[in-house]
C-alpha cells in the first residue's frame, strides 16, 4: 500500500512548486495509521530543502479536511506556532489527497520523550513552549476556519462543551458494543457539575483538535514542532488542555497528569501565564472527563472496526479491552473512587 | 477433563512463544505486533482464573440495586444475562433513579465492576487503587 501513496511524490511536489522538481528517493516516515507520510530532499533555485509529502490513501482521502488542516497550519505558522510550514495540498489525479510541507527537526517517539535521562532539560523545558504556542493557536482569529466546507464547531451561541458533550454521546450510542453504566453514570454526572458552573465567557477559538505528546517533535532543548492538525475546528481552550491530560497519552508516567512530563496544576498554570486568561478549575475537570469518554468511544469504534470485518487486526482488537482502564479513570475524576474509600 | 497442559499453561507457553518472537523481531512495527499478542493472551489468562467469580459477584450487586433474580447455572447463560441486567441499569441511570437515592450503592457497585475488569484487562492501570 505504502508504494501507492509513494508515486503520488513526484505529482504533489510539482503542484507545490509549478514544475518538475528534482527529488531525491521519497522515505516513508514511522506513525501515522490514516497517511504515509514521505521525507523527501528537494533541489530549489541551487538550494537543498527537506520536505514532507503527507498523502491519504483513496479510500480514507478527505480534501475539505486537508484543506482546513493547510489554512489553519498555515495561519499557526505565521503566528509563530513551532509547525511545518504548508506549503501545498491537493487531490492527485489517482484520487489520493496530498499536503506537502517543511520537514522539522526533531524526535516523535513519546516514551522516549517521558522516560530518557537525555530529555530530561526538554522535560523541564516543554511545559512552557507548548503553553506558549497552545496560546497562540488560540489567539487565531477563528472565521477563516469556521467559513470553511465541513469546518466543525458549536452552533451560534452554543457553549463548545455541549457541542462536544452532544457529538460524544451520538457516537457512544452510535458505537458500543456493551452496555456501559460507567459511562451513563458520567454523562449525568457532567450535565449536573456543568450546569452549576459559571458560563463562560471567551468566545470559542481554533483548537489544534488532538494535542498530546505523542504528536510533537522534540530534542535536547525541547520543542521543535506541533504535528498532526488534521482534527482542527472550533471549540474551546480547555478542550486542548484537557486531552493533554487524559491518562491513554502519558505513557510511562500516569503519575504526571499533563502528557507524562509535568503536573496538571504546573501545566494549567503555565498555560495561564502564556494566555493571560485564567482556566476554571472545575470545569477543566468536566472537559477531561468528557475527554477521557470520548477515549472509551474511540476504544469501542477500533474493536468494532475488527469486528465488524472492516480492518481485520488483532491490535485493534485488543485495544476494546482498554475501555476498561478508561472507565477507572472516569472514576477517578468524578470522585467516586475516593467517595467509595471513604465510606469502606 | 483435560490431560494437562490446562489452559492457563497453553496459553502461557503461547505468550513466552510471541515474546520471543517480539525480542527477535525484524522491525518496531513487527516487535509490537507480537508484544499485543502476548498481552491479549495475557489477558485470556486472567480471565480464566477470575472471570466467573467476578460474574456472580457482579449479579449479587445487581440484585441490590435492581432487585434479586435467580442466578443462571451455566457461564454462558450468566454472561448473556448480566448484558441485559446492564442494559436495565443503564436505562435506569439515564431516566435519574440514582441521582437522589441509592448513589453510594450504585458508585460501589460502578467501581467494583471496573476493578474486575482492569484486574484482567490491564491490571497495572490499578496500580495506584491497589498496590501491589
Amino acid at each position: 500500500m505504502p508504494e501507492e501513496t509513494k508515486r503520488v511524490v513526484p505529482e504533489a511536489l510539482a503542484r507545490a512548486f509549478g514544475r518538475e522538481l528534482p527529488h531525491g528517493e521519497p522515505r516513508l516516515l514511522a506513525g501515522g495509521a490514516m497517511h504515509d507520510s514521505w521525507a523527501v530532499e528537494v533541489e530549489r533555485d541551487g538550494a537543498r530543502a527537506e520536505l514532507v509529502v503527507r498523502v491519504s490513501p483513496r479510500g480514507r482521502a478527505d480534501p475539505e479536511k486537508t484543506a482546513r488542516e493547510f489554512v489553519v497550519l498555515a495561519a499557526a505558522h505565521a503566528a509563530g506556532v513551532r509547525c511545518p510550514r504548508p506549503l501545498a495540498h491537493g487531490v492527485a489525479a489517482s484520487g489520493e489527497d496530498f499536503l506537502v510541507m517543511t520537514r522539522m527537526p526533531g524526535d516523535s517517539n513519546p516514551r522516549a520523550l517521558v522516560t530518557a535521562d537525555r530529555y530530561a532539560e526538554a522535560r523541564r523545558r516543554l511545559p512552557e513552549q507548548l503553553a506558549e504556542d497552545l496560546a497562540r493557536i488560540h489567539r487565531l482569529d477563528p472565521k477563516p476556519l469556521a467559513a470553511m466546507p465541513g469546518a466543525r464547531a458549536p452552533a451560534p451561541g452554543e457553549d463548545p462543551f455541549f457541542a462536544l458533550r452532544r457529538q460524544t454521546e451520538a457516537e457512544y450510542r452510535q458505537l458500543a458494543l456493551d452496555p456501559h453504566p460507567v459511562i451513563e453514570w458520567a454523562f449525568r454526572w457532567l450535565d449536573r457539575t456543568v450546569a452549576a458552573l459559571p458560563v463562560p465567557e471567551t468566545e470559542p477559538c481554533v483548537v489544534h483538535g488532538d494535542f498530546r505528546v505523542g504528536n510533537i517533535l522534540y530534542d535536547e532543548g525541547g520543542l521543535t514542532a506541533i504535528l498532526d492538525w488534521e482534527g482542527t475546528h472550533i471549540g474551546a481552550p480547555e478542550e486542548d488542555l484537557a486531552w493533554f491530560c487524559t491518562r491513554v497519552w502519558r505513557f510511562a508516567r500516569p503519575d504526571l497528569e499533563a502528557g507524562g512530563i509535568t503536573s496538571r496544576d504546573a501545566w494549567i498554570e503555565a498555560y495561564e501565564r502564556a494566555s493571560g486568561r485564567r482556566v476554571d478549575r472545575g470545569r477543566l475537570t468536566a472537559w477531561e472527563v468528557l475527554q477521557n469518554i470520548r477515549w472509551a468511544v474511540i476504544t469501542m469504534m477500533q474493536a468494532r472496526a475488527h469486528l465488524d470485518g472492516h480492518t481485520v487486526s488483532h491490535e485493534l482488537a485488543a485495544i476494546g479491552r482498554r475501555t476498561a482502564e478508561t472507565e477507572l479513570e472516569i472514576l477517578r475524576l468524578t470522585g467516586v473512587v475516593e467517595r467509595v474509600r471513604h465510606a469502606g | 477433563m483435560q490431560d494437562r497442559p490446562t489452559a492457563a499453561e497453553l496459553l502461557d507457553a503461547l505468550a513466552s512463544f510471541m515474546r520471543d518472537r517480539a525480542e527477535h523481531a525484524r522491525d518496531r512495527w513487527e516487535r509490537f505486533q507480537f508484544l499485543v499478542a502476548a498481552n491479549s493472551l495475557a489477558i485470556l489468562r486472567r480471565e480464566w482464573e477470575l472471570e466467573e467469580d467476578a460474574c456472580v459477584a457482579e449479579w449479587s450487586r445487581l440484585d441490590r440495586l435492581l432487585g434479586p433474580e435467580p442466578l443462571p447455572r451455566r457461564q454462558q447463560e450468566l454472561a448473556r444475562r448480566l448484558r441485559e441486567r446492564n442494559e436495565e441499569l443503564c436505562r435506569r441511570i439515564r431516566e435519574g433513579a440514582f441521582d437522589e437515592r441509592g448513589v453510594a450503592e450504585l458508585e460501589a457497585h460502578l467501581l467494583a465492576t471496573t476493578l474486575d475488569k482492569v484486574r484482567i484487562a490491564s491490571p497495572e492501570a490499578a496500580r495506584d487503587i491497589e498496590p501491589r
